[in-house]
């Protein structure tokens, strides 16, 4: 079934089956023109030769005479004459010979002077008329045409029967006038001939021309069909099946070249070939592009780790500092971003705090953010305030900005001790200060230029005032600027509202909170602009500090001092017992070997911050790293037990973090636990 | 803390009472040094013991080692920050805890 439905849709069947159509209608119509004229031609060629024969018979008869033969009856000459007559009409196969005198009153009536009969011509069944015989006009056409040769307006007249023949044969009638010497009308010669010879002609013409039209319908079709395949189809099929199998293969086959000598399908082969050759020139660029593409994305992955890398990004940033806390985060739109922000200490008191924003994204960003972060805390490193720093910086950078980027930047220089912070703001959008108690607002003072705008521009100090419990937070306007669908924009005061939704909060808590209610706002929108954010704070002061000696009989002193700090933070009696534990497990370990068989102390700080509480076990003695050891084989049998190191294991299943640092030689060891 | 003890011919019983911890550790090691001889039977009931660290650990690996080898050694009425204590360092594996 698919095979047929497939020849029937082919090309060559579509375009053979119409001309076989149109030469079929065509002989049709050849045919039945051709039948018409040869009737016509015919009937025109009988009428005048019956004429010929009906003014012959004319010849035999003595036109003067025949008014005499209808009043003095048959003589000799009459039979002569009819002899004459009936012999003629014997000889050239008419079925009657008549000479009538019509009434010509009103050519209704006519009567017969001569009537010869040969019924074996056309099988007719006359009786021969005798002389004087009276009739009636047969009908109206006869009447008309007797009165138009009576009056001799016509040589003579043709009366064609061919239908409503009552049983006889189609025969023709010639009617002709038969002039006396004196020129008048006096009878009317009619010979009847049959027309079975126009039939029987009819035939084999028809049957010739039908023969020779089918002759050339068949010659025609199939020398336009071997045109056809020679010139349309095969060359159609080439392209078709050559652009069949380059889809399929999408590989470069022959080319097609020059295969028609007519214009279009020559064309279209070229195309095909020029197709093939540019596609695969696409393909062949795409792939490297895809290549060349994929060694960028490597590249910038890479770079994208220098870059967070080149900021602190392990939390918490200062685990041996209980005074403060610090929190941030970057997002870039991008792979890498041009925000960033930094911050360390400059010493014990001091930390820096950079936020800033550089003007576009993406790679040229990112440079710019590298140098710039660069030169801030290398300056800052050198002393000086704020301000100071910034006029250096923005010196340095005018200097080299051939690419007249810019970057905003606030930096702030907090006292620890006092919670005093120093800030300079170069075009930055403002801080945001909480003061414990109170809400978040922000701190609004007059900004510098941004800094690579003006080599000459001055960056002025400014004070604000922590006290503990107190909180800083920065931004970038990827926050302020994050839009939703509807192009909204998320804006300060979201901001501001959602900073107070969880003010009480720690700083990571915070950061977390206002990015998801960023996300939350923006929804489907794409990310923009980096979203990098910082937050400060400045823990409240605990008598949370204890010196002792780092020896066994002390061990009870240093876990009132902690238990108690415990129950003051609503502490779990399970994780009391747990510390209670792991002080233990510490503090003797200190006491039985840090100072060998020396003397020293043992300093123990206690912070608390969000259900966490932090415990700081620091000696002078030698520098020890407990956690190097690793873990006791807990699966041996009771005989290979080795007791030592299950103290330190124990510390570790049962705190939540301990980490150990050697600084200003000291052995720090810090664990922490959630404890509510 | 508080140690009291019943003997019932080779049948020692140990009733522990408080902390076992380095502070008092060196109390339990030496009454066990003491008493230890003909023993083939010795039982800690550590019903009202709430507190033990690695160093009462060692007491009682010590112990366990000890009676290896003459007879037995069953742990009874562990409360549960102790025995919490003994499963994270795998000592359940090797004493007899009923």
């Amino acid at each position: 079934m698919n095979k047929l439905k497939k020849i029937f849709s082919s090309l060559s069947f579509r375009i053979i089956s119409f001309i076989l159509v149109l030469l079929v209608f065509f002989s049709l119509v050849v045919s039945v023109i051709g039948l018409m004229s040869f009737t016509t031609a015919f009937k025109k060629e009988y009428s005048t030769t019956s004429y010929h024969m009906a003014a012959t018979a004319c010849s035999l008869v003595n036109i003067d005479h025949l008014d005499n033969y209808l009043e003095n009856g048959i003589d000799e000459e009459y039979n002569q004459t009819k002899a004459y007559l009936d012999a003629y009409c014997d000889k050239m196969n008419l079925s009657l010979v008549y000479i009538i005198k019509v009434d010509e009153s009103d050519y209704g009536r006519f009567v017969s002077i001569f009537n010869a009969v040969n019924n074996g011509v056309d099988n007719t069944n006359y009786t021969p008329w005798e002389l004087g015989h009276k009739r009636d006009t047969t009908n109206d056409e006869y009447k008309k045409k007797y009165e138009t040769l009576y009056k001799g307006e016509e040589e003579y007249e043709t009366v064609f029967r061919t239908r409503n023949l009552n049983g006889q044969n189609p025969h023709i009638t010639i009617l002709v006038p038969m002039k006396a010497s004196n020129g008048k009308v006096v009878a009317l010669m009619c010979i009847q001939r049959p027309i079975g010879e126009l039939k029987a002609a009819r035939k084999p013409y028809l049957v010739n021309i039908a023969l020779s039209i089918i002759l050339v319908a068949i010659l025609t079709a199939l020398i336009t069909i071997a045109y056809l395949k020679k010139q349309f189809v095969q060359p159609m099929r080439k392209v078709a099946n050559e652009a069949t199998r380059f889809a399929k293969e999408s590989s470069q086959g022959e080319k097609l070249g020059n295969i028609s000598r007519i214009q279009e399908i020559s064309n279209l082969a070229k195309s095909v070939d020029k197709m093939e050759e540019d596609m695969l020139s696409y393909m062949n660029n795409l792939t490297i592009a895809t290549k060349e593409k994929e060694k960028i994305g490597a590249e910038l992955s890479i770079a994208s780790t220098i870059q967070e890398n080149s900021i602190p990004n392990n939390f918490p940033a200062f685990p041996e500092r209980s005074d403060f806390g610090i929190y941030a985060s970057m997002t870039p739109a991008k792979v890498v971003g041009g925000d960033f922000y930094n911050f360390f200490l400059i010493d014990d008191d001091h930390l820096a705090i950079v936020i800033a924003d550089v003007s576009g994204k993406g790679i040229p960003a990112a440079l710019f953010m590298m140098v710039t972060n660069i030169l801030i805390s290398d300056r800052t490193r050198m002393g000086g305030t704020p301000g100071e720093i910034l006029t250096f910086v923005n010196e340095g950078i005018c200097k080299h900005n051939e690419a007249d980027m810019f970057v905003t930047v606030w930096l702030g220089i907090v006292q620890l001790s006092t919670g005093k912070i120093v800030a300079s703001n170069a075009g930055h959008d403002d801080p945001a200060i909480y003061h414990d108690g109170g809400s978040f607002e922000l701190f609004k003072n007059k900004h510098g230029l941004v800094i690579g705008a003006n080599a000459n521009a001055k960056y002025n100090d400014y004070e604000i005032d922590l006290h503990p419990g107190d909180k800083l937070f920065l931004y970038t306007d990827g926050v302020t600027e994050a839009t939703n669908t509807d192009k909204e924009l998320y804006g300060m005061n979201r901001m501001v509202n959602a900073l107070n939704e969880c003010k009480a909060s720690s700083p990571k808590e915070i950061l977390d909170f206002i990015h998801s209610d960023v996300d939350k706002f923006v929804g489907e929108a794409p990310q923009f602009d980096d979203l990098t954010m910082v937050c400060f704070e400045l823990n409240k002061k605990e008598e949370n500090k204890l010196v002792v000696k780092a020896k066994n009989e002390n061990l009870y002193q240093v876990m009132e001092f902690i238990d108690e700090f415990l129950e003051k933070h609503d502490c779990q009696m399970k994780a009391q017992t747990q510390i209670d534990l792991s002080i233990e497990e510490v503090f003797v370990n200190i006491a039985n070997y840090a100072y060998g068989e020396g003397e020293g102390d043992c300093e123990i700080k206690l912070g608390f911050n969000d259900g966490v509480v932090t415990l700081q076990f620091i000696d002078s003695g030698m520098p020890f790293d407990p956690l190097a050891k690793a873990d006791p084989d807990n699966t041996l049998s009771a005989e290979d037990r080795q007791i030592g190191g299950l103290g330190i294991f124990l510390v570790k299943k049962n705190m939540d973090e301990v980490s150990y640092q050697y600084l200003d030689n000291k052995n720090i060891l810090t664990l922490t636990k959630k404890i509510n | 803390m508080n140690i009291s003890h019943t003997r019932e011919g080779e049948k020692l019983t140990i009733c522990l009472n408080g902390r076992l911890d380095t502070v008092t550790a060196p109390e339990l090691e030496s009454f066990l040094m003491e008493n230890l001889e003909g023993v083939t039977s010795l039982v800690f009931d550590l019903k009202e013991m709430d507190y033990t660290s690695s160093a009462g650990l060692r007491i009682f690996l010590k112990a366990q080692k000890l009676m290896s080898g003459r007879g037995e050694m069953v742990i009874e009425n562990v409360q549960e920050d102790v025995m919490e204590v003994f499963e994270i360092t795998g000592f359940t594996d090797f004493l007899t805890i009923r």
